[in-house]
């Protein structure tokens, strides 16, 4: 049931059954700037993010940085050939070390330097080595020399970040003890990913976007398909939305769609003849279209309370792209495009104060369980 | 958004067909940021709704000529969209920014304001 702010009604958390009255998260959720500030550790301080594509990668000591709310991290690869992540603030005196640098530029160096005062670290994330003048007390008359402790390489090294992959896909968790595994969050979506040839796929194209809704606004309305056939009508008109089936799970939930037309064998990733929308919560998809040799990506970062950037990566086998691939970018955009307009339209909605609580319909199980997941981090 | 809000301009990537709208000047100096972050592309004055302008292509001299002697200083963001005419990218006016600061010549009494000396 719409609960409206006019004082006969009251808001009550999300029911866990959506059959139930009050079966959507309330909208002061989606407005409220202290929510949001709550959210920066209740979410994604303690969930698995996305951070990027292991292929910018390549070699030991690539690196591309990601912001992710207030954290800032680098993800490199050590002289082992395994991706890690650090907190991009030097030891010494917490410093941010490297320039932003994005995963489609990605930076090379042997060693992670401070240029505030030079402590260099290995790629590992152990202190390397430290100027002279941590050395030897020359400007303290108090101090001798033999007596300033050495540093320990591990203790006075970088602040790891947990990390770990659905194939090219590396994700991390800034809880000090992260309350699920990687595998235990994303469940099927892992294994369905890992049966597909993904890391043999190259970033082809990035779009990035701002739009003017809060995160989740977004997340729900990538989440169904109710919208659909009002708002993307070129789209929809080549796919038979009746066969389609919205399959949702703990953490992660599937549009399965079929073409009204069959579409080629040869230019699906994955075996079955549909396209699959993945949502990994909190803010991440995995797109396969299934019209064209490649997948997509997006992750929702939100700037605040009211703006988020969508960052649509494109992969496929070659960066020099095919009229196909090109076509399927278009169609994607376009989808977004028109998702822009509705979710500005819901957001300033929001922000008028006059709902207290949207209800769901049946068909909306995806956004259930998207603000189900909301609540229980907010009641973690 | 109604006629009484703020309204600076519109920025914009052409490569990645972003336009925004942006209320404050200096908003458009965090959108070039934000956006440089995760891409690498420089973020460009689409449309300046400010009524300002400078008779220079150079950074220091437009600074000179925008400086009205206001204790917070000269928002980068209006010298951006006061160079903007002249062909100078946001990208240049924080280089140029950069380097007068290094040199002394100019400092910033407030977070992204600036003021010569």
């Amino acid at each position: 049931m719409t609960r409206w702010n006019d004082g006969s009604d009251e808001i009550a958390a999300v029911s866990p059954d959506i059959t139930d009255e009050a079966n959507a998260l309330p909208a002061e959720y989606f407005t409220d700037p202290s929510v949001f500030e709550m959210e920066k550790e209740s979410v994604f301080g303690q969930y698995w993010i996305y951070a990027g594509h292991e292929s910018a990668i390549p070699e030991a000591g690539r690196y591309f940085t990601r912001t992710i709310g207030d954290r800032q991290i680098i993800v490199t690869r050590d002289a082992d050939g395994d991706v890690r992540a650090f907190y991009n603030v030097c030891a010494h005196r917490g410093s941010k070390m490297l320039d932003d640098t994005p995963m489609t530029d990605p930076g090379d160096l042997s060693r992670i330097t401070c240029p505030y005062h030079l402590w260099s670290y290995e790629l590992d994330g152990t202190l390397a080595s430290t100027p002279k003048s941590f050395e030897e007390a020359t400007l303290n008359p108090d101090i001798d020399d033999d007596e300033i402790p050495a540093l320990d390489p591990e203790e006075n090294g970088l602040a790891e970040v947990t990390t770990d992959s659905i194939g090219p896909l590396v994700f991390v968790n800034f809880a000090e003890e992260p309350r699920l595994s990687l595998a235990e969050q994303a469940g099927s979506m892992k294994s369905d990913l890992e049966a597909l040839p993904i890391g043999d796929y190259q970033l082809a194209r990035r779009y990035v976007s701002e739009v003017e809704c809060n995160w989740k606004t977004f997340g729900s309305n990538y989440s169904e398909c109710d919208h659909c056939a009002a708002n993307h009508q070129d789209w929809i008109s080549g796919v038979e939305i009746g066969d389609s089936e919205l399959e949702v799970n703990d953490y992660h939930w599937i549009l399965h769609y079929k073409y009204t037309e069959e579409t080629d064998d040869e230019v699906r990733i994955h075996e079955e003849d549909e396209g699959r929308f993945y949502y990994f919560w909190p803010n991440f998809t995995f797109n396969l279209y299934g019209t064209a040799d490649g997948y997509g990506t997006y992750y929702v970062d939100p700037i605040d309370e009211g703006r988020i950037q969508l960052v649509a990566d494109y992969y496929f086998e070659s960066t020099d792209i095919t009229d196909d691939e090109a076509e399927l970018i278009r169609t994607s955009r376009q989808l977004q495009e028109e998702d822009f307009e509705i979710v500005e339209r819901q957001h300033e909605g929001l922000r008028t104060g006059a709902l207290g609580q949207g209800h769901l319909g049946p068909n909306e199980h995806s956004v259930h369980r998207l603000h189900r997941l909301a609540q229980e981090a907010y009641d973690a | 958004m109604s006629g009484s809000e703020p309204h600076a301009g519109v920025v914009t990537c052409p490569t990645c067909e972003l336009h925004v709208r942006v209320a404050e000047p200096n908003d458009a100096i965090e959108v070039y940021r934000r956006h440089g972050r995760v891409t690498g592309h420089d973020v460009e004055w689409e449309r300046v709704a400010l009524d300002v302008t400078t008779t220079s292509a150079d950074v220091g001299s437009a600074l000179a000529d925008l400086d009205d002697g206001r204790p917070e200083g000269v928002p980068i963001g209006v010298l951006a969209a006061a160079l903007s005419p002249r062909g100078v990218p946001i990208a240049d006016v924080l280089d140029g920014l950069y380097e007068l600061r290094m040199e002394g010549a100019i400092y910033e009494p407030t977070d992204d304001h600036v003021r010569v000396l």
